[in-house]
């Protein structure tokens, strides 16, 4: 028997051969995950955050500020468990915006732009990779998820809107059109016709917020804020149980009389006892 | 096989026999040919599915007359004009919701035209506004060419609840080079927009390419280290500390500080360069009905029919005339189709000359009595609308409608071409075999 060369990794000992394979196999999951994730993600976000980041006429600054961060924290809180419990490994939400961002812009190149003549004046996404880097950091400096619900979920949602205000404040300056005042936003919307979106159907801030001396932005935030911990939470939760392998015994089969099938009682005792 | 020659079994091409081969090439050829004939098939969406909307909402919402068109055919950045009044019909369908909040929308194939104005009764209709049934409006859209080919364009109100409305559709040849459009604006605080498409457009790239490479710093650290199965292990034999280094948490406390660094220093940037903005503007506007016009000729339905196979509306109507002056029947105008009375040179004027023909039935408008109704005089009379326009349309579908009813517009002139226009409508009877 030839003689086996031994490295360590982590604490741990592997055959040079096994290491080497370990690491191809890193370079061929990881691809296959950023696409899975980037399909899931973007679905997710497509159906949860919809108009508020398809367009430049819906970032308000209370409903846009509120939905998003609460829509984007799921994915990113569901792989921090995986990512941290299973591998130590705290890139799980910025691993899952970076997915998501990529999967909008294809779809905003290829199906707006392109397919649909939008210019990109009206339909750029949001930024949310700097709230991630703050999940992922406080999740790394704590190693304890519910700081990093918390601390985290709070930062995520509480950087959204600083984070896109350098490229939003440009659409946020206001024009005459026909005798009225408009934000460049607002005109761009107007322009650029949605034949099948009428403006009242622009669900944003209407001035339902006007108690709080017009800082809409910061107090949808601070809402924001309180149901990120909670969807972090859950979305942990939902994590944890996507990772377990679940198995039922088949009972079909026996109530079928199919032969080779064992009662409830033989498969799962536990479960036929109680 | 066996009844073949033997040079064709035996003999080869590319290591096939020439059975076989000839086969392959036959099933390349029939793809070839299928995907042809499937590209030639798939066209672009031309049009609005305007004739896919239920006949009861084309016959009783929103009713388009006076249309007219500035042009049908202009060069990128040149201005398309429509101009028209609509009525919201005295007898809308009791399932839809009333036009409380409605938009003055274009229906176009995405936005092929930039709309840079329009206007309800004057009133800007950037924003929705309530608007009243049994009432007229005027509106004026202006747009200006942005996508060269060919488009249908149509006027729109949307009502909430009750969907797009579509006016009549035209097509408009759009010509040039689309790289030529411009939609310059300034701003109140006098910033020069030179083009509202590309308008920020470098500033939103730069800012998803400045925060996508330090994504990647951020993960390359990581993933630069052998990853899953190696850190797997390591977790599961309890040598998680081994995983995660001080020097790991220096490097994640100084991402994040750089971090809220550059997050507060580009907001306090972009906050110093627009230091005067508005939030997105979402009120209602108030728009006033036009004035009520003359309505002196009152038209009840005796008796309507549709003929499928014939595809002929014959619609008894008793037409009293409490005005002052005769009267005879010019048009009978429903979901924007207008038949007209070709006898009466006042109808006939009241069409412009970039009407889409398509909507204007040749066969027009026939009466079985033409004559002046005098004032104070009550007559019946028979009106025949019939044309392939209900089969194109798609209007025979009412037959299906739940709600069978018809409605429309009739116009009335005088001697000195003066008209007055008259609601109708009523409950309408299929002939499926041959005509009243």
């Amino acid at each position: 028997m030839a003689n086996i060369e031994y490295v360590e990794i982590y604490g741990v000992k592997w055959s040079k051969w096994a290491a080497v394979l370990s690491r191809r196999f890193d370079f061929i999951v990881a691809p296959i995950l950023f696409l899975a994730v980037v399909a899931a993600f973007h679905l997710h976000f497509m159906l949860l955050a919809g108009d508020w980041d398809f367009w430049v006429d819906w970032k308000d600054r209370q409903w846009w500020v509120t939905l998003t961060p609460i829509v984007a924290i799921t994915f990113p809180a569901a792989l921090h468990y995986v990512f941290w419990e299973k591998l130590r490994l705290p890139i799980g939400a910025t691993f899952a915006v970076v997915c998501l961002i990529f999967g909008i812009w294809i779809t905003r190149i290829f199906a707006f732009n392109i397919w649909s003549y939008f210019p990109y004046s009206m339909v750029w996404p949001a930024m949310l990779i700097p709230g991630a880097i703050l999940l992922d950091v406080v999740l790394l400096l704590t190693g304890n998820f519910f700081l990093t619900a918390i601390f985290g979920g709070i930062g995520f949602a509480l950087l959204f809107y600083p984070s896109n205000y350098p490229m939003l404040a440009a659409y946020h300056l206001p024009v005459e059109v026909m005798g009225t005042v408009a934000s460049v936003a607002d005109y761009i919307g107007y322009a650029f016709t949605r034949t099948a979106t009428p403006e009242y159907l622009r669900m944003i801030e209407r001035g339902t917020l006007r108690t709080f001396g017009g800082h809409s932005a910061w107090v949808a935030s601070a809402f924001s804020a309180f149901v990120c911990s909670l969807t972090y939470i859950a979305w942990w939760y939902f994590g944890m149980f996507m990772t377990k392998v679940i198995t039922v015994p088949n009972k079909v089969k026996h109530l079928l009389g199919m032969p080779g099938t064992a009662p409830v009682a033989e498969a799962r005792p536990g479960l036929a006892a109680s | 096989m066996s009844g073949l020659p033997a040079e064709i079994k035996t003999s080869t091409h590319h290591g096939m026999t020439h059975m076989r081969y000839a086969f392959v090439r036959f099933e390349r050829w029939c793809q070839a040919l299928a995907a042809v004939l499937l590209l030639s098939i798939c066209g672009p969406a031309l049009a609005h599915g305007e004739r896919n909307q239920e006949p009861f909402l084309r016959f009783r919402t929103a009713h388009f007359f006076d249309m007219k068109w500035n042009t049908t055919k202009l060069a990128v950045n040149g201005d398309l004009i429509v101009t028209g009044k609509f009525r919201l019909f005295e007898d809308w369908p009791t399932s839809l919701p009333k036009p409380d909040v409605a938009f003055l929308g274009n229906g176009t194939p995405g936005p092929v035209l930039a709309r840079v104005e329009s206007y309800i009764n004057g009133v800007p209709a950037m924003l929705s506004s309530e608007l009243v049934l049994d009432r007229d409006y005027e509106f004026k859209t202006v747009m200006k060419g942005r996508l060269p080919g060919r488009h249908h364009v149509h006027p729109m109100i949307n009502a909430r609840g009750a969907g797009p409305l579509l006016g009549p559709g035209n097509w408009v040849e759009i010509t040039g080079d689309a790289k030529d459009f411009k939609l310059p604006v300034t701003t109140i605080d006098g910033t020069k927009i030179d083009n509202l498409e590309t308008w920020g457009v470098s500033t939103v790239f730069s800012w998803h390419a400045l925060w996508f490479a330090a994504a990647l710093v951020f993960m390359l650290w990581w993933l630069r280290k052998p990853l899953l199965m190696t850190r797997y292990r390591a977790v599961d034999e309890g040598k998680e500390h081994l995983l995660v280094t001080k020097g790991d948490r220096i490097w994640g406390t100084a991402f994040l500080v750089g971090t809220l660094v550059l997050v507060i220093g580009g907001a306090n940037w972009a906050e110093s360069k627009y230091p005067r903005t508005v939030p997105l503007q979402a009120g209602q506007s108030r728009v006033e009905p036009l004035p009520m016009d003359n309505r002196s000729v009152r038209v009840k339905v005796v008796r309507a029919s549709y003929d499928v196979p014939g595809r002929s509306m014959k619609i008894k109507v008793e037409i009293k005339n409490e005005g002052t002056s005769p009267v005879r029947v010019g048009e009978f105008l429903t979901a924007n189709l207008r038949f007209v009375n070709k006898g009466l040179p006042a109808a006939v004027a009241g069409v412009d000359s970039l009407f889409p023909k398509d909507l204007v039935p040749p066969s027009g408008l026939k009466l079985d009595n033409d004559l002046p109704i005098a004032p104070g005089e009550t007559r019946v009379v028979l009106l025949d609308a019939t044309d392939a326009a209900w089969e194109l349309e798609r209007l025979t579908a009412m037959i299906n409608d739940p709600d069978n009813r018809v409605g429309g517009l009739i116009f009335f002139y005088d001697a000195e071409g003066k008209r007055q226009i008259s609601n109708v409508s009523g409950p309408i009877l299929p002939v499926f075999t041959k005509p009243i």
